[in-house]
């Protein structure tokens, strides 16, 4: 039987067709998938100069996932470097901490899309001492819940959202030297948007970034890291099947209202809809953006969660017809997985084999 | 903040075809209509409107990375990746190094990044229809007829940059006389965002080439009010410009200092490759392929 997406339930498949299918045993399927998503990536962001500068060299190589990856996360790396630092230094710092531990964690459990853990397990309870003059947005939107000179490292994000309906507990169970009163939570999955209610303007994740230290780096790395298909299977494709139902389902009467892309008929400057994403025509699409009762959602911000979702699980597809072909522990790390649909495809290989 | 009465009058001190020289309208976004305004206005279904005498439809979409060799990265602060291409594209186009980076401090003010910014079609902006009626009727003797005359002068002010119709459309007629590249067009046609581009670089070139130009706050003023930078120098509004340039910048992230990217103290339009040439490089066709 050829494995495909059903096992997700209703809309996956349709998602991943956003994307385009592709067979990882063809170089040049690899090729061509790799280097568009990647470009789509940098051109939300910001770093497609860089990217293209550093696919240049790669002409033939061995792995071109791995590749393309590396050469991805180098263009990324030296973009933020031309950025200004968005967080103070103590607040960078105690983030790559954090990040490091969260995402370990998040790859144990198969659950890296969205991590959740108790704050104040983590390194100093996921809080920073605050400098005397408070400088850098997301400092200053911590003010007003600062515990003496602590402060919270990330948003507390646990309101209903575009990825999901709220996650109020448990809450910590020490308590917390900055306020934390809720279960941190990260989506590293659609990074720089992270947070569930924080989609209104540019990634609030591309600041986090300081003078020394580059949080986002490692953030980014996780985010894109769901492309490579070992690490994709390592992934429990229900919580990203279950957080991209609850996206399509708050956005589409956002943007059912848009109109479909006329060719031909096109007006300047409006927003529009072609091939299951927004365009803005002959104007900008990240001033652009929706109004719903879970909040603004920027344009950009909903073209590339959507695509996040569809990457994903177009290369779950596609790793899914290539088991039988992919390393060994790869296969056997399949077997065990959580993933009810990954197990039986790795049984039925495994059987087949 | 200026008055929304006035207009400026940028003429060329050399006096060429006898004509005022284009001119620019100091305007915010506070009433520019979003994309989705017009798609919730006008429903799934609605047809697009606002045609233009030119043909738009023959105008390439917004320049991209691959369309310019500078630094997309680096002093953008939080101007739209997706538009930082084309402000490039203006300044290698026109040869005004560091131009770029001013060009988007400009478009952030004048239209917050909406290259749609339309400041007239309000009631309550009277003010703004008021002066490019008297923009028009002042000047019309003086500048080769418009089709669309009257309509842009009940227009205002709009696009990117945010241009008063009756100047936008006279572009031009000091540098080719009644070969001017919008003659014929509606005032709509400021909306697109490489012609609207093409007016800026033209207009920052005046004011380089004309007007005295101290430092990169000076074209703001240049940009209100010509005038400011001679008569006004020094006075209440022509400080109150200048300092809401310095925030604008402090708002956008933009180092006005960063001399890599923005060459101090001034802007030099010496290399200026020409109306013609701007023209192409920037609207990405001729003015007759357009027309």
């Amino acid at each position: 039987m050829r494995p495909d997406l059903h096992c997700y339930g209703d809309g996956i498949k349709e998602l991943a067709d956003l994307v385009g299918d592709f067979d990882l045993r063809s170089p040049m399927d690899l090729h061509a998938w790799y280097r568009s998503e990647w470009l789509a990536i940098a051109a939300t962001i910001g770093f497609s100069q860089e990217l293209e500068a550093a696919l240049a060299p790669l002409r033939a190589v061995p792995d071109r996932v791995r590749a393309t990856q590396e050469a991805g996360l180098a263009a990324f790396a030296s973009w933020l470097l031309a950025q200004r630092g968005g967080v103070p230094e103590a607040h960078a710092r105690t983030q790559s901490v954090v990040l490091g531990q969260l995402i370990t964690l998040g790859r144990e459990r198969g659950e890296l899309w969205r991590v959740t853990a108790d704050p104040t397990t983590l390194a100093s309870g996921a809080c920073y001492r605050a400098p005397e003059s408070v400088d850098g947005a997301s400092a200053a939107a911590d003010r007003d819940i600062r515990g003496a000179q602590q402060v919270r490292a990330f948003y507390p994000d646990t309101a209903a959202g575009y990825f999901g309906d709220g996650w109020s507990g448990p809450p910590p169970r020490a308590e917390s030297a900055c306020g934390w009163q809720t279960p941190l939570t990260l989506h590293l999955g659609t990074f720089p948007w992270v947070y569930s209610t924080r989609l209104a303007g540019p990634g609030p994740a591309l600041l986090w970034s300081s003078t020394e230290s580059r949080p986002a780096i490692a953030a980014f790395e996780a985010m894109t890291s769901l492309l490579d298909p070992a690490e994709n299977l390592r992934q429990d494709a229900r919580q990203v099947a279950a957080i991209a139902r609850t996206f399509v389902q708050q956005t589409r009467p956002l943007v059912d209202a848009v109109p479909i892309f006329p060719p031909g008929r096109a007006k300047t400057g409006a927003l529009y809809r072609r091939s299951g994403f927004l365009v803005a025509h002959r104007g900008s699409l990240h001033v652009a953006g929706l109004d719903g009762v879970r909040g603004r959602l920027a344009a950009p911000a909903y073209n590339f969660v959507l695509r996040r979702f569809a990457c994903f699980f177009a290369v779950r597809r596609a790793a899914l017809r290539a088991l039988a072909s992919l390393p060994e522990a790869v296969r056997r790390a399949a077997e065990g997985s959580p993933d009810p649909c990954l197990r039986q495809t790795a049984e039925e290989v495994r059987r087949g084999g | 903040m200026l008055s929304r009465n006035a207009w400026i009058t940028l003429g060329t001190t050399l006096g060429v075809v006898g004509v005022t020289g284009g001119m620019l309208y100091l305007s915010r976004s506070a009433s520019a209509a979003s994309p989705l305004d017009d798609a919730e206005k006008n429903g799934p279904d609605a047809a697009p409107n606002g045609e233009d005498a030119l043909a738009s439809d023959k105008l390439p979409a917004l320049p991209t990375a691959s369309d310019v060799q500078g630094d997309l990265s680096r002093n953008w602060g939080s101007t739209p990746p997706d538009l930082r291409p084309l402000f490039l594209l203006m300044e290698e186009t026109s040869k005004i190094v560091g131009s770029g980076r001013i060009f988007a401090l400009i478009a952030y003010r004048e239209a917050r990044f909406i290259t749609t910014a339309h400041n007239g079609d309000e009631p309550s902006e009277s003010a703004e229809r008021d002066g490019s009626r008297r923009a028009y009727e002042n000047n019309k003797d003086r500048n080769p007829p418009l089709p669309y005359g009257e309509e842009s002068a009940d227009f205002g002010s709009g696009g990117l940059f945010g241009l008063l119709a009756p100047y936008f459309l006279w572009a031009g007629v000091p540098e080719v006389g009644k070969r001017a590249p919008f003659l014929n067009a509606r005032p709509e046609l400021m909306f697109e965002p490489r012609i609207a581009g093409f007016a800026a670089a033209l207009y920052m070139h005046r004011l380089l080439k004309y007007r005295r130009i101290d430092d990169h706050a000076d074209i703001k003023v240049g940009w209100a009010n010509p005038s400011l930078l001679s008569k006004g120098r020094g006075g209440d509004k022509y400080q109150e410009i200048r300092t809401r340039f310095y925030e604008d910048a402090e708002t956008l992230g933009l180092d006005l200092k960063d001399e890599a990217t923005i060459p101090g103290p001034r802007l030099d339009s010496s290399a200026w490759p020409g109306f013609d040439a701007v023209f192409k490089g920037i609207v990405g066709v001729s003015p007759k392929e357009l027309a």
